[in-house]
């Protein structure tokens, strides 16, 4: 027994032994491993689960050959009818059909709803035909074919306008969703789509890494629809096109006849999938940017030229003009590696997600989100947008973006601008970090002619010679300002693109011609000239072409010949309307030191803000096109002596007063012309006392050595004469900056500020000096005999003194200034002094009393008046400094105001008046 | 009121301090700027003209040296304390061994050419010194040092076999043209190392004798010369190299000249300055001047009669890799090396052996992230002993082509047992770029490093992802 408990002990003892051996060196060994070695590297390979490619009705592809349906597919995890219903990327305005836009919101008579899918673009031309329409122009299915291409599918590209399925649509109703226009003959054909398809949302083109956008387009063009997101993967090599078909390739699938990971790629879009339709995103920053600024495909870029690219400028392909001089990068947030989705989100994102104004005072922060896996599986693809007056698509969505103002500090940053909270709210961020667009973009558009080829007179900006051209040099352009309305009700001017645009409307109610009678009116029926008639009515130099200048309806004559063949294929009514569309420019965004830090930008004459903006050196019809109503242009257009069209945004229209830039015409008269009346005076008072005092014998009066003015009376007398020169020297500066340029705008701006508040100080301490000691009853006129005494006075000056008489008032320590002293100096500390102190105030703390100064009638009343007293006040410096010169020599006066020592003269009688 | 008669000046005196004062306390001052690097820069000493000062005739170097110490007597003596001619520093404490090692060019391993211990005729050619033909060259003989290599301003003075000068070079006239050192003495030897222009360093070749201002902002556009950076002292040229040594000692820094905590204008870039190298940002690429540079050896292909071209094969070095404009290799490095491959220090053949591992990772505070030019070879071993040997190449190998030879002599050179069995051992070295800085136009972007296209391996840094998105460390 004794053995075998000895037995049993040593083997527990060597269990337990062997036990803690393994725990001490598994103990000692990871965390040794956890130091020494390193984190394991990152997988390379996307997170995605392997999943197969099934067609619409759940069969993997490779069985039935069918295009890839990515509702069943991408469906069987995610909630695709969800996605696809809530999604403005895919409704493009179904959910608004028959709702489009009001006309004070650019939106068009003939508009069907907000979006691409409805609403009539003058760029685009096409009009989508209500289903009503004698003369259609686009059916959905020609929809899908033209405009579509931009469209990620989903929406009208599968249902119908009230809601049916396309496929489900009978295809014995011809309708305009159900039919498509033939092109020669204009009237409706069939047009099955059990056949085509319908282009279900194409989650392959944002969603993975490398989407033939190209193959896609193809598709669409030519009418499979319900390939195109299948012809979009084209790049993995899990699908080849097939002549005018497409196979899959089996041999790209794994064994299980799913698409290997690293295959399909799939990810979160970057900025280049959102390029692929929106504009030209260049992410390879090694590669110089090579684009054609005139593809419409690239629609950002060909509409306001804006480029997002981390790329250097200096280090693209482009012929830009001053290129090497250019090292900041396209766009800082694309260098910075911020990508579309970071501001653009998808809003039940719950890295992203931001809170509504909604919840409880107390709470900060609210913790609670969605979670990732609901939002895996449900994720909202209505992205977060702000206002863009290009498109009142998704209006209650409209600012849920994050503005500049959600990353960026305004607060630690721009510490050199004056005023910058004023400035904030006059002007947006794009506004100075936008300083000028560095690609061509459209600038008119006229749709009046055709050439040859088919396709309108266009006009770019930004590019020399305003015409397409793969050599041209490329300038850049500055952007217009209009105002723009911030979430919080207040308008800021930013940077918009105009696109000016001239159509022909026929009937009633008014509709674009459709492109189809354009051709039949321009072109001959072979399609490779122009009709005889056209070329006779074009065809100035008789050379069988017209060229871009003949090209143009510039007299009533032409005109009539197009409206009248116009009228010849059944058109009524035709006539030339022309708009201007505003588009807003928010990429392309310029680091700091590349933003506009010159005050003189705007505040000066030539005001950036005002700066006229070229629309078109053509006026078709003679139509000036109407303004931009979507941006509330409150501008004008002007006309240059060559005839081009410029629009010119109208700041004070909306309330804005520029310093250096706006001045009140009537006190730009009054103003000068009171100083020069009171210059004209003293001149010739003094002209005639001079040549009076020559042929006068010289008298010498008795005279007195008074005490006159205290040092503190002369001080701050001085002081304030030293003030005011500044502040009104510092005022012109401020008014007429470029007249001054040699100063810098912004520190005189603050001299003047700080000037003004030592000349508050300076008066309100002289005010208490002289309430204290009595001294303000020299200042006060005594009320009996006043206007008596101020008549003598009167008289000497304009009279006696020319006669050697004697003042009729002897200055004495108790009473320096006579009656018309007394009433100048009323008038002047009473109403003008303080009338400039607070006009100058509620300017100079206009960015925090902004509601007191609005209630007087804000800057641009208070400016003004703040000018006309200086204008007076100068006039009063004038005559002031003149009548010093009246003491008994003319330097007397001033040296007592310097010594403090008069010398009056000794008054024969008692003074009239005097007590 | 006592009258004065320089009220008037008091008065406006007054005045003017009262208007002064709050504007100067008020107005936003101007941005404050960092201190110019350019106050910084080494002045420089006027230009003595030798002409009328040096009289001939010399016969050889050790003349000219002579009569440079008539007037610059402790010239030679301080050449001598430093690495230019002793080829050699002062001794380090290595891992591995137990007293420290004077360690240097004299006797240590690369894997371009692989050593100079008798090669001394070849090799010494580019020694700032005459005549160190043998083991047994006079380091203490003051006119052995060679002061027209660094000084020489004629363009018509060259070297040849151990380090005199070569034949038909006029040394008066070199003598007299002596001056500041310019690019073009220090390239003469280190532009060529390695045994011809662009091998070895990868940032410094041919092309930095008179470099376009885009390739380097110091040396092109503004004229640096080699010593405006590298200051010396009394002949000690600052700069220390990883090839030959391990510690940081009288090294010198991009921000000897650039210097203050806002070097950029730009927040975020600052915040880099901790964990990147100056370097690693403003040189893109490695080679990025005319001229490729070599990044493998492969010497065991060495002695077979091949067609020859200087870059890709010659009979009597082997086979080559060249490549220009090479996006460097990054490494975390603290200015020191781990351990550096001494003679008879023992290699696993399986292995890479570097010769030169980096110090620094991480999780060192005082290590950045450095670019690397990175050179592989295959060089010889002794497969019985372990370790790696070395030829004698120069009037050995270069001649009869018989590595058993050659490396039985070179043993014997460098004190090394040989068995008789040898073989090849692949090798690696670091060469931290630092020249062919390009302007800062041409520095690397955000998007260089960061994102999607990124160049870096944060696996291979240690970090698990992206510092931009997981943090830094």
């Amino acid at each position: 027994m004794k053995t075998l408990i000895k037995r049993s002990l040593a083997l527990s003892l060597l269990i337990v032994g062997a036990v803690l051996i393994v725990v001490g060196l598994v103990a000692g060994i990871l965390p040794a491993a956890a130091q020494g070695g390193e984190t394991p590297p990152l997988p390379k390979r996307p997170m995605h689960p392997v999943f197969p490619l099934l067609d619409q009705d759940g069969t993997n592809v490779l069985t039935s050959g069918l295009p890839v349906s990515t509702m069943t597919t991408c469906g069987s995890c995610h909630d695709t009818t969800f996605i696809a219903s809530h999604s403005f990327h895919a409704d493009v305005g179904l959910s608004s059909y028959g709702k489009p836009a009001a006309a004070d919101k650019g939106g068009h008579a003939w508009d069907l709803s907000l979006g691409t899918f409805g609403r009539w673009d003058p760029v685009t031309y096409r009009r989508l035909s209500p289903v009503d329409d004698r003369t259609p122009d686009l059916t959905t299915a020609e929809w899908l074919m033209t405009l579509g291409t931009r469209h990620v599918g989903g929406g009208p590209a599968t249902t119908s306008r009230n809601g049916t399925p396309l496929t489900a649509l009978k295809p014995d109703i011809l309708t305009v969703e159900t039919g498509i226009v033939d092109a020669k003959t204009g009237t409706l054909g069939v047009w099955d789509w059990a056949a085509s398809g319908v282009a279900e949302m194409n989650c392959f083109v944002c969603h993975t890494a490398n989407p033939n956008n190209a193959a896609r387009i193809e598709a669409l063009q030519n009418g499979q629809f319900g390939w195109a997101a299948s012809a979009t993967l084209i790049n993995t090599g899990l699908i080849k096109k097939d002549g005018t078909g497409y196979v899959w390739d089996q041999d790209a699938f794994d064994l299980e006849g799913r698409p290997a990971r690293e295959t399909i790629g799939i990810q979160d879009p970057s900025s280049a999938n959102c390029g692929a339709c929106h504009g030209t995103v260049h992410t390879d920053a090694q590669r110089p940017l090579i684009l054609d600024p005139f593809d419409p495909a690239a629609w950002s870029t060909y509409t306001t030229g804006q480029i997002v690219s981390p790329q250097r400028i200096n280090l693209s392909a482009l012929n830009l003009a001053g290129k090497n001089a250019l090292t900041r990068s396209w766009d800082v947030h694309a260098e910075r590696v911020v990508a579309c989705v970071d501001c653009h989100y998808s809003l039940n994102n719950p890295v992203y997600y931001r809170e509504g104004a909604d919840k409880p005072a107390h709470l900060t922060f609210d913790p609670r989100r969605t979670d990732f896996g609901e939002y895996l599986y449900r994720p909202l693809h209505q992205f977060a947008k702000g206002q863009s007056v290009q498109s009142p698509l998704a209006p209650e969505l409209d600012n849920t973006l994050r503005r500049c103002e959600s990353c960026h500090s305004t607060q630690t940053t721009h510490n050199w601008l004056p005023y910058k909270d004023r400035h904030f709210a006059q002007v947006a961020c794009e506004t100075c970090h936008i300083p000028k667009v560095y690609a061509p973009a459209l600038a008119a558009i006229d749709w009046t002619v055709l050439d040859k080829s088919g396709e309108p007179v266009r006009t770019y900006r930004g590019v020399e010679g305003n015409i397409p051209s793969t050599d041209a040099l490329i300038t850049g352009y500055t952007p217009a300002m209009l105002p723009r309305q911030n979430p919080d009700g207040t308008t800021a001017f930013a940077p918009h693109n105009l696109i000016a645009a001239w159509y022909w409307v026929a009937g009633d109610p008014a509709v674009p011609v459709p492109i189809r009678d354009l051709k039949a009116v321009y072109l001959d029926g072979d399609g490779d000239g122009y009709a005889a008639e056209v070329l006779a009515a074009f065809d100035a130099d008789k050379d069988g072409d017209l060229s871009r200048t003949e090209l143009y309806i510039d007299t009533p004559e032409k005109q009539a010949v197009i409206a009248k063949r116009l009228e010849g294929r059944g058109l009524s009514n035709p006539r030339i309307v022309a708009e201007t569309s505003a588009y807003s420019i928010n990429h392309g965004v310029a680091r700091g030191e590349w933003a506009n830090r010159d005050c003189r930008t705007c505040h000066a004459e030539d005001s950036r803000l005002v700066a006229p903006l070229a629309l078109s050196d053509r006026t078709p019809g003679g139509v000036d096109p109407a303004l931009p109503v979507a941006a509330k242009g409150t501008g004008t257009l002007i006309r240059d002596d060559k005839g081009t069209l410029f629009y010119q945004t109208n700041t004070a229209a909306d309330g804005l007063y520029i310093f250096g830039r706006d001045s009140s015409g009537v006190v730009d008269v009054i103003g000068p012309m009171i100083l020069l009346a009171t210059l004209f005076g003293v001149t010739v008072h003094g002209g005639l006392r001079y040549f009076a005092a020559r042929r006068r014998t010289p008298h010498e009066p008795e005279l007195k050595r008074v005490y006159m003015y205290s040092i503190y009376e002369r001080q701050w007398h001085w002081l304030q004469t030293a003030v005011i020169f500044g502040l009104i020297f510092t005022g012109m500066v401020i008014h007429k900056p470029a007249t001054f340029g040699v100063f810098s705008f912004p520190f005189v701006v603050e001299v003047h500020n700080i000037l003004a508040v030592i000349l508050v100080i300076n008066a309100a301490l002289a005010a208490f000096y002289h309430l204290a000691s009595g001294e303000i009853r020299q200042f006060l006129p005594k009320p009996y005999g006043f206007f008596n005494d101020a008549i003598v006075q009167a008289k000497y000056y304009l009279w006696g003194i020319f006669r050697g008489q004697e003042h009729p008032f002897e200055k004495t320590r108790q009473r320096k200034l006579n009656p018309l002293q007394q009433a100048t100096y009323f008038m002047l500390l009473n109403v003008l002094l303080p009338a400039q102190v607070i006009t100058g105030l509620l300017m100079m703390f206009a960015q925090q009393w902004a509601e007191t100064a609005l209630v007087l009638g804000g800057l641009p009343i208070l400016a003004p008046l703040h000018t006309l007293i200086a204008w007076s006040l100068s006039a009063f410096i004038v005559g002031h400094v003149y009548l010093t010169t009246t003491g008994h020599t003319v330097t007397s006066n001033i040296q007592a105001m310097i010594t403090g020592w008069d010398e009056v003269e000794v008054h024969s009688a008692p003074q009239a008046g005097q007590d | 009121m006592k009258s004065s008669r320089y009220i008037w000046l008091i008065g406006l005196g007054v005045t003017m301090i009262i208007i002064a004062l709050p504007i100067i306390l008020f107005t936003r001052p101007e941005v404050s700027r960092a201190a110019s690097p350019w106050d910084y820069v080494p002045s420089k000493s006027a230009h003595v003209d030798h002409t009328a000062l040096i009289k001939g005739p010399f016969t050889t170097g050790q003349d000219v040296t002579k009569t440079c110490l008539t007037c610059h007597e402790d010239a030679a003596h301080d050449v001598q304390m430093t690495a230019h001619f002793k080829w050699e520093g002062e001794p380090v404490q290595l891992p591995g061994h137990d007293q420290p090692v004077a360690i240097g060019k004299k006797n240590l391993l690369n894997n371009f050419c692989i050593g100079v211990q008798s090669n001394w005729t070849g090799c010494t050619k580019c020694h700032a010194g005459y005549g160190w033909s043998d083991a047994n060259y006079d380091f203490t003989a003051q006119e052995n040092v060679d002061c027209l290599v660094c000084h020489d301003q004629s363009r018509t003075y060259a070297k040849g076999k151990s380090g005199n000068p070569a034949d038909g070079v006029d040394l008066v006239v070199a003598a007299r043209s002596v001056a500041r050192p310019t690019r073009e003495n220090c390239g003469s030897c280190h532009f060529n190392g390695g045994g011809g222009n662009a091998v070895k360093h990868g940032d410094l070749d041919e092309s930095m004798y008179y470099p376009p201002a885009d390739l380097d902002v110091h040396m092109g556009r503004l004229n640096f010369q080699c010593v405006d950076c590298h200051r010396t002292t009394d002949h000690q040229v600052g700069g220390r190299a990883i090839s030959v040594s391990v510690d940081n000692k009288n090294q010198i820094a991009c921000t000897d000249c650039h210097k203050g905590e806002a070097i950029h204008p730009d927040a975020r870039l600052n915040k880099h300055l901790d964990a990147v190298a100056c370097q690693t940002c403003h040189i893109p690429t490695t080679a990025g001047g005319k001229y490729a540079t070599k990044i493998e050896w492969d010497w065991s292909t060495a002695g077979q009669d091949l067609p020859e071209d200087v870059h890709e094969y010659l009979k009597i070095k082997g086979s080559f890799v060249y490549e220009r404009n090479i996006p460097p290799t990054y490494a975390w490095f603290n200015g020191t090396l781990a351990d550096r491959y001494l003679l008879g220090d023992p290699i696993d053949p399986n292995q890479i052996t570097v010769l030169n591992p980096l110090a620094g990772s991480r999780n060192d505070p005082n290590s950045k992230i450095w670019p690397f030019k990175v050179h592989d070879a295959k060089q010889p071993y002794d497969t019985v002993y372990n370790y790696l040997l070395q030829p004698q190449t120069v009037g050995n190998y270069w001649v009869n082509f018989n590595w058993d030879l050659a490396l039985r002599a070179g043993a014997e050179a460098t004190g090394l047992k040989y068995s008789g069995q040898y073989g090849f051992a692949q090798t690696r070295m670091y060469w931290p770029q630092s020249h062919m800085v390009r302007p800062a136009e041409q520095a690397l972007q955000c998007t260089d490093c960061h994102g999607e296209n990124g160049r870096m391996d944060w696996a291979a840094l240690g970090y698990p992802g992206d510092p931009m998105t997981w943090g830094g460390r």
